[in-house]
């Protein structure tokens, strides 16, 4: 009997396709909204906390601690004050922790350049799905999604993008190698090109070659002559530097290293006792680091993140009962538009109770169908939300 | 019954491979792999080691360690490695042109850096297929001075023990027969050649600082090549610097050829090859090396 109720109701539903379909999409939609933005919360929550949670301690510039584990852990373009490399030696030279200094100032074509030791890819365990990691001075390997992005393999060469196109007295872009593509991460390393700390200071212009000059070709023609070892530089000028196995034994770098500058140093401790030391370091007020757990710092961070989503379910509770009012209306109407189609059901013999089934048949039809349409969404959600959290929220 | 036999084979064999297994135990660990970038820190690396390590020192036969440069593929196998032997002491010029994992890199004579000799005035020459090259900046052959050897021997089986914790008594032990052996080294130097202190000494080329220094050896150095023949105007140099620092003997880093050993015997020095044995030698090891290197010394009035 139920069998030619649901059977009825599904004809019914069938014939008013367009009002079913809208039905079917409002109702659905109530269930995926709500749900389908906690899948994306718990996504970028589980995204961020995991990135965090492998990285127990982060020295930086004294400021925001959000902008500094932002910059050092998801290469935010909101870079943090530069240190110097003296921090890093700091770490070092407690023996409570390993550094692992990076720099990441510079963008190339959109993609976050990082200036990092080689350190770095043990411990994100980062391997080159193709080549090699960087070897020498000017190399450079790919993030998984930057190499897509930027369309090179292992062999190809990147130039650096200038600062500031102005900066007349500014250093000439390097022409990086691309000596290999790391394998997909689904972190932000993918997005990343990364270079070796060294190739990030020649980028900076604290380290350099020196090119070959050719002696000037015609000195007699000048006003004043000019004597036959006289140096001229092409008049073409050189646009940008390349790091090459002629002139790479050029390359040096003035002053200090200690003072070359990095964004920040992640701080590996060998043990609780050793972190509590190493973060008892940092609480003088008169020092221009600090140390901060980015643990605490994205769980803080996605606090806010969750309350925003608290916001989201109200909004979506209040928009989802004025729906299920207004569903509610547009079922009563359409009862009031089909009382004669029900009359002639009642007066071909049935009982109001048969009536009241059929229509419950189609209420459970409509629900039934939303329920696998949401349940269709939130698995997309599921599915693609992981790559949309990295997309959008964390690179 | 022979059937209920072979059923019990696979059994039993599972059983003897588990009665074999504890013993091997410590055998199926990979070896550890070190990187040397010369030949006495590969030795030190060997001896403490022994068959737990794998060492490799990339360094091609007859080149200077020194003025070495790697390529790519040679910092490939450097990145792979667990461990990273370096000298320090500027002994690796190239370290700032190459990316290699910080942590991995030991620089064994960091724990005496203080007492580094600094040269000035150095002057640039080349041979060898380096090219050309100044012996400025920091004195390197910090393992000629045995003391320091020892030092940087120990500071080596420290990172080896990190590496490995589970290796620290064998690695420990290798240590202390190494040390002793680097101590009777360096008795037996002071005594042949603390007999030469007063003497003035000359020096093919400017390596043997340390050992001038832990010797008090009065040592003054020349920049000459065993193989080729000095300029007159470094003869020249010779006569004017003999002068003032009367020396009998030369220390060579190899034997001269016989036309420069016996032009110097006509000036009444006396050539004597004192290998700092920064490569692998071509027979014998460090030790026997320096040896013969003492023995040489001894034996030269």
């Amino acid at each position: 009997m139920l069998r030619h109720d649901l059977y009825l109701a599904w004809r019914y539903l069938s014939f008013h396709k367009t009002r079913t379909t809208i039905l079917i999409a409002c109702l659905s939609l109530m269930g995926t909204l709500p749900l389908g933005l906690h899948s994306l919360l718990d996504a970028g929550e589980r995204q961020m906390t995991a990135r965090a949670e492998a990285t127990p301690l982060l020295v930086g510039a004294k400021g925001s601690s959000v902008d500094l584990t932002l910059t050092a852990l998801y290469f935010g373009e909101a870079a943090s004050p530069a240190i110097t490399m003296a921090e890093a030696d700091r770490v070092g030279a407690s023996g409570w922790a390993d550094p692992l200094p990076i720099y990441s100032r510079f963008r190339v074509k959109g993609q976050p350049l990082v200036g990092v030791r080689l350190d770095y890819f043990d411990y994100r365990k980062l391997a080159p799905k193709h080549g090699e990691l960087p070897a020498l001075l000017g190399d450079c390997v790919l993030g998984h999604d930057a190499a897509e992005n930027l369309g090179l393999k292992p062999g190809d060469t990147l130039p650096t993008t200038p600062e500031n196109l102005f900066d007349l007295a500014g250093v000439y872009p390097l022409k990086l190698h691309v000596t290999g593509v790391l394998a997909q991460s689904h972190t932000p390393d993918d997005q990343a090109v990364f270079v070796d700390l060294q190739t990030g200071w020649v980028i900076e212009g604290l380290g350099h070659g020196h090119t070959e000059q050719k002696p000037a070709a015609r000195p007699q023609a000048l006003p004043f002559g000019m004597a036959e070892s006289t140096l001229q530089a092409d008049a073409r000028l050189v646009t940008y530097t390349e790091i090459t196995p002629e002139n790479i034994d050029s390359f040096h770098f003035h002053g200090d290293p200690a003072g070359y500058p990095i964004s920040a140093v992640i701080a590996l401790p060998h043990d609780r006792r050793a972190a509590t030391l190493l973060k008892g370091r940092y609480l003088a007020d008169d020092l221009k680091t600090q140390i901060v757990e980015p643990p605490k710092v994205t769980r803080s961070l996605l606090h806010n993140i969750f309350r925003i989503g608290a916001l989201f379910d109200g909004v979506f509770a209040l928009v989802g009962a004025v729906n299920l009012l207004a569903l509610g209306l547009v079922f009563s109407l359409s009862l009031r538009l089909r009382r004669r189609e029900l009359e002639t059901i009642y007066l071909l013999g049935c009982s109001r109770a048969t009536v009241f089934k059929l229509v419950l048949a189609e209420l459970v039809l409509l629900g039934l169908a939303a329920a696998i349409l949401c349940r269709l969404l939130l698995l997309a959600v599921d599915h693609y939300g992981e790559t949309w959290i990295r997309q959008f929220l964390l690179s | 019954m022979p059937s209920i036999i072979i059923r019990f084979i696979p059994f039993l064999l599972v059983l003897a491979a588990q009665a074999v297994t504890p013993a091997r135990a410590d055998l199926g660990t990979a070896p550890l792999r070190i990187v040397a970038s010369n030949y006495p820190l590969a030795y030190f690396a060997e001896r403490i080691g022994g068959s737990r390590v794998q060492v490799n020192l990339p360094v091609p036969a007859g080149e200077d360690p020194a003025f070495w440069k790697p390529d790519a593929k040679a910092v490939g196998l450097m990145q792979k490695a667990d461990l990273i032997a370096l000298n320090g002491a500027e002994f690796e010029k190239w370290l700032v042109r190459v990316s290699l994992p910080k942590l991995k890199q030991v620089d064994t004579s960091d724990g005496f850096k203080d007492r580094y000799i600094h040269i000035e005035n150095a002057v640039t020459h080349s041979h060898g297929p380096g090219g050309s090259h100044s012996h400025g900046g920091t004195a390197f052959t910090t393992w000629l001075d045995f003391e320091q050897a020892a030092r940087q021997a120990e500071a080596l089986a420290q990172a080896m023990i990190r590496k490995r914790p589970e290796f620290k008594s064998s690695f420990t032990e290798n240590l202390a027969a190494l040390t002793s052996d680097l101590k009777s080294l360096d008795t037996e130097a002071q005594h042949v050649l603390g007999s030469r202190s007063a003497e003035p000494l000359l020096a093919s080329h400017p390596v043997y600082q340390y050992l001038a220094r832990r010797n008090a050896l009065k040592l003054e150095s020349v920049h000459w090549e065993p193989g080729e023949m000095p300029t007159a105007g470094e003869w020249e140099a010779l006569h004017k610097l003999l002068a003032g620092h009367p020396a009998k003997t030369m220390l060579w880093e190899a034997e001269p050829s016989p036309e420069i050993a016996a032009k110097l015997k006509a000036l009444g020095v006396a050539a004597v090859a004192f290998e700092p044995c920064a490569n692998r030698p071509e027979s014998g090891d460090f030790l026997g090396v320096m040896k013969r290197n003492l023995e040489r010394i001894g034996r030269t009035p």
